[in-house]
């Protein structure tokens, strides 16, 4: 619905009469949670969980780190992988040190111990399509579009099964719009409309979203993208988070709570954390702009 | 359909013994005048005229195609004809044998004196038994200062009271706590599925060519159903009978045109209305390009023809067109068109019948095209809402104490969800989603009873059934789990026109008024109501791309079940019309979602939709003044509008995202003199609810609110409030001339306050750490504005 939302802005601002203000708000706090950052990958690189405790709203501060937890996770084989505090709420795992969390298709387990309760989620690690191809091409600036080059990349979802990714883009190393949540790219299958697209090539707007529309690239950039699998529950959890970073306006849908992957192993709900688990496989490319 | 037909043998028999008993109680020495009430400039039948014999205690209304029927004993009479802004006509009857009269009423030229002739004539809303009633004729809208100088009958029904808002340029409206769904909006007895231009700043009724507007919120009479929360009966003008005459306007948004006159003197006339927004043809010159092919306009088109064959049959056709189209590369465009063919046949002087029938459809496309150097990617989405009709409605005149109202409707519809494909690559792939099909069904009766100088009854009972039918997949999906989507544990496969889930609903109706004294009465009224269509929104304000859909096996019909009390009072000669309503409502089967719910081509939706409870109350407090130099109204509405759904807010009871618990609408209208007329509008509210964070945490460098106590519509954003003025100028060189002109100069939200639509919460874009509340308003500022509009 964003495109609605985009046209009806348009037409609302040719009026010049919508407008936004920040105002002051008074908000109770709430009592403070456990919050799990758990995106990890198949990756050789340094893996990181990140663990902090939820604060008031308008903390406008750095939540804090939460450092008294332990924190594994669960592979083939019951091989187990050990999380490693750093004193600032991460916890890191080397994978030189056991080997990769690599194993297609088998079922990862987190598991996180924290005041004496251990809880568990569960992430698949989902395969990745290889990136065919890179595209530049200039276009001429429009009314809505600013002169550059603009690039796409080309994958093939596969077929006969029912696939999450996540999309990366960065210019020269540095991931595009990185403060604007809402522009977090998701993809079901070759499409974020739903079903109806697997197996297809990834449509034309998700191809193009690696370009910034606001910052497109210049000759001697570097354009580069990555593709990550996702499951489900990783998958509307990121969904949620695009909508609910930014749910204001005519349109918005009713705030609501995400929710976790993560749950108390003994069924005990009275200390719920937040946050989600997430493994995935990467896919890469770039292209310097000659 | 066993069942089925066995009570449909069952009700038309006791349909048979119904009348027949009404039958005998007929004095067989009385005789009955009846014909139409018109009026003598128009030919416009007059809507809900009176017809009294003051020396016999004893009067009636014209019904909504100015059809009347008296009977009396045989003897000579002074009946009396009236109507407001009508001079009354006496007529002398000598009374021997059954009669046709068919009378016309001249319009009064100076309104003032006007509703001093007739104003005894308008002691209707103490002495019908109708209740939560407000009528607004098109005078009355067009007074009211408007957005962009554009006179809005929706924007004028927010107005009255019992009627709230979400906020600003949002689509539809609640009526006593009900959803925007539970509107049955009709145009000329055809259902409009979205009301809206633009997303909701205007609404599809060109003013030019609307007669009246009735809202009915409450003791809804049996001959209504299909909705919960109120009828909004929007007829338009017939079309002149006697002489040809255009009107029309120009103005910021629209120019309107409407046509109307005779075909065939006092036989046959014709109306033809049409509206376009302008914005793109102005813009036009001023565009770069690459902009040259984009468009941006709405319109519609009423086409009315109605004709007269002979003295017991007329016939009406009428169609309605409407549309919005924006396009820039890509192409989004919704609207409604209907077509209605009614036939008036009386069988004799007190039975009258209307047949309708129509056909009512509301679609949208969206999509986006090919671009250049980039072929073989598009994506096109169009999905829609079909209704086909049939409905007879009876009205007999059993005597002057009884009348009695029966018919049915049976409606067709076919829902197109999704009939969509889209392209990636140079590879193409069908994405729509199989249709549905229902058929739902009603069956009334009602009496409208006088017992007695001082209490009147209206009771009856209406039966609804629907069913929800093949070809199709029914799926069953496993319980409820609060909040989680649940999954799909069955399917089964069902053949065209096999009936896949029917549901039937008895609902009695019931009101009764009490004449205290010739000033004042006290009503009361009864009425349960189901509703088979679903309106799919998760959005605050509806969007044009929101589905309906049917019942379903797992859909269930909404219900509601609501009681209201009030007082009605009018003073000095009726100058003054005051009234008080408490009214309650419980309701059933209301539609929610889980979190994360996806809406759009989902063909086990239903497994996303929770279902809960509301129950919505409140008090009414309105005055209108009627005649005077200042005429208008003062509406004030205290209410409460809540819900209880398992899954949100921890299963306890919320309020509704249009909850809002004062509700003030002042209206005003001055006449200063022939050349000069002023209007002003003040409206307060309090403010919406709305969902509030209490904390918020970190995710991939995102900050996320979060609401520790899961609560829902947890906070209030600031109240609403707005003064609107409007001028109009008529030049003193009208009065000769058969062109008269007139300037509306207005001015919307005078004090250019920021009402809040909404307050949500974001990450500060330059300091990302930073998270604000942003106040967002639809209306940030005073809107002036200036139309010119003219009649000949």
């Amino acid at each position: 619905m964003k495109a609605l939302k985009n046209i009806l802005i348009v037409f609302v601002c040719m009026g010049v009469y919508a407008c936004e203000d920040v105002i002051d708000v008074d908000l109770e706090n709430g009592r403070s949670q456990l919050v799990v950052d758990a995106f990890l990958s198949s990756d050789n690189s340094k893996q990181q969980i990140r663990l902090t405790k939820s604060a008031g709203y308008f903390l406008n501060a750095p939540t804090p780190a939460e450092n008294q937890a332990q924190v594994e996770i669960l592979g083939p084989n019951k091989q187990r992988f050990e999380f490693l505090s750093d004193g600032n709420g991460n916890f890191n795992y080397d994978p030189q040190t056991n080997g990769a969390l690599d194993s297609i298709g088998f079922v990862y387990q987190l598991e996180l111990t924290y005041k004496g309760n251990l809880y568990t989620a569960n992430s698949m690690l989902n395969p990745v399509p290889p990136i065919d191809t890179m595209l530049v091409s200039f276009e001429e600036g429009s009314t809505f579009d600013i002169a550059g080059y603009y690039t796409q990349f080309f994958a093939v979802d596969f077929a006969g099964r029912k696939d999450y990714y996540l999309i990366k883009a960065y210019k020269n190393g540095v991931p595009i719009n990185k403060d604007n949540p809402s522009s977090l790219i998701l993809a079901e299958d070759a499409s974020f409309i739903g079903g109806g697209a697997d197996g297809f090539p990834f449509i034309l707007p998700l191809r193009a979203a690696i370009t910034d529309d606001e910052d497109p690239f210049a000759v001697g950039d570097v354009s580069s993208v990555e593709l990550l699998s996702l499951n489900e529950a990783a998958f509307e959890y990121l969904d949620q988070v695009a909508i609910q970073a930014n749910n204001g306006g005519l349109f918005s849908t009713p705030p609501s709570n995400i929710r976790t992957n993560i749950f108390d192993a003994a069924g005990n709900l009275q200390e719920e954390v937040l946050g989600v688990f997430s493994l995935s496989a990467i896919s890469r490319d770039s292209i310097l702009i000659r | 359909m066993p069942n089925f037909y066995a009570l449909m043998k069952r009700l038309t028999t006791i349909f048979i013994f119904f009348l027949l008993a009404f039958q005998a109680f007929t004095q067989s020495n009385s005789f009955t005048i009846s014909g139409f009430v018109k009026s003598a400039e128009s030919g416009e039948e007059l809507i809900g005229a009176t017809v009294a014999v003051k020396s016999q205690n004893v009067g009636v209304s014209a019904n909504v195609y100015g059809f009347y029927s008296l009977s009396l004993p045989k003897g000579t009479y002074e009946v009396t004809y009236s109507y407001i802004g009508y001079k009354e006509v006496v007529k002398n009857v000598e009374l021997t044998e059954n009669k046709s009269l068919n009378v016309e009423l001249k319009e009064a030229v100076n309104e003032l004196k006007a509703v001093e002739v007739t104003a005894e004539g308008a002691a209707n809303n103490i002495n019908s038994v109708e209740m939560s009633v407000n009528k607004i004729d098109a005078k009355t809208i067009k007074k009211i200062p408007a957005l962009l100088g554009e006179a809005d009958v929706i924007k004028s029904v927010l107005l009255l009271p019992g009627v709230s808002t979400v906020g600003e340029g949002s689509t539809g409206f609640n009526v006593r706590g009900g959803g925007i769904d539970q509107n049955l909006v009709l145009l000329d007895e055809a259902p409009v599925y979205n009301s809206s231009h633009l997303f909701g700043f205007f609404s599809v009724f060109n003013p030019d060519a609307v007669k009246n507007v009735k809202l009915i919120k409450g003791g809804i009479a049996p001959q209504y159903g299909g909705r919960l929360s109120s009828i909004l009966d929007v007829r338009m003008k017939e079309g002149n009978k006697k002489e040809f005459t255009g009107s029309g306007g120009l103005g910021l948004i629209f120019s309107r045109l409407s046509l109307e006159g005779p075909i065939k003197k006092d036989k046959t006339s014709f109306l033809i209305a049409g509206r376009r927004s302008y914005a793109d043809v102005l813009a036009k010159p001023f565009l770069n390009d690459d902009l040259r092919g984009s468009s941006f306009y709405f319109y519609d088109l009423t086409a009315k023809v109605n004709h007269e064959i002979n003295e017991k049959n007329r016939i009406f056709l009428s169609g309605y067109f409407g549309r919005d189209v924006f396009g820039s590369g890509f192409v989004f465009n919704w609207g409604n068109a209907t077509a209605t063919a009614r036939w008036n046949h009386i069988f004799n002087d007190k039975l009258f019948m209307n047949l309708t029938g129509f056909y009512s459809d509301y679609d949208y496309a969206f999509g986006v095209e090919e671009e250049e150097g980039q072929e073989g990617d598009d994506f096109s989405w169009a999905s829609s809402i079909v209704s086909y009709s049939l409905k007879p409605d009876f009205s007999f005149y059993v005597n002057n104490n009884n009348t009695v109202k029966f018919g049915g409707q049976s409606i067709y519809y076919n829902f197109k969800p999704a009939v969509a494909s889209f392209a990636s690559d140079g590879l193409t792939n069908d994405i729509s989603l199989p249709d549905k099909y229902a058929l739902e069904n009603g069956l009334y009766i009602q009496n409208e009873q006088k017992i007695g100088s001082r209490l009147s009854l209206l009771y009856g009972l209406r039966w609804s059934h629907f069913s929800y039918l093949g070809e199709g997949t029914k799926y069953t999906y496993a319980d409820t789990v609060p909040g989680v989507r649940r999954s799909v544990e069955s399917i089964e496969e069902f053949d065209q026109f096999e009936k896949m889930a029917s549901y039937n609903n008895f609902e009695p109706r019931f009101s009764i008024k009490f004449d205290l004294n010739e000033q004042s009465s006290v009503k009361a009224s009864y009425n349960r109501m189901s509703q088979y269509l679903h309106l799919i929104s998760n959005t605050v304000a509806s969007t044009p791309v929101d589905l309906w859909l049917p019942t379903t096996n797992n859909i269930k019909p909404q219900l509601v079940d609501q009681v209201a009390v009030g007082y009605f009072r009018n003073l000095a000669k009726n100058k003054y019309e005051t009234s008080v309503e408490l009214y309650a409502k419980d309701f059933q089967n209301q539609i929610d979602y889980i979190d994360n719910a996806d809406i759009f081509f989902n063909e086990q939706l239903a497994g996303d939709l929770l279902s809960g409870d509301g129950r919505a109350y409140g008090v009414e407090f309105f005055l209108k003044k009627n005649s005077g130099k200042i005429t208008g109204w003062i509406s004030y509405t205290l209410a409460k509008s809540e819900r209880k759904v398992n899954g949100i807010n921890r299963g306890e009871w919320y309020p509704t995202r249009f909850d809002r618990l004062n509700n003030l609408s002042v209206v005003a209208a001055y006449e200063l003199s022939e050349k000069w007329s002023f209007s002003a509008n003040f409206v307060y509210s309090t403010g919406t609810p709305a969902t509030f964070p209490t904390n918020r945490y970190e995710i991939q460098g995102i900050v996320v609110p979060h609401n520790v106590d899961q609560s829902r519509n947890n906070f209030r954003i600031p109240d609403y409030h707005r003064l609107d003025i409007s001028a109009t100028y008529i030049p003193a060189k009208n009065k000769d001339r058969r062109w008269k002109g007139e300037w509306v100069f207005s001015v919307y939200n005078v004090y250019s306050r920021r009402n809040p639509f909404s307050i949500f919460f974001e990450q500060d874009q330059d300091n990302p750490v930073i998270t604000q509340a942003i106040r967002f308003s639809v209306i940030g500022n005073f809107v002036p504005a200036v139309s010119y509009n003219f009649s000949f």
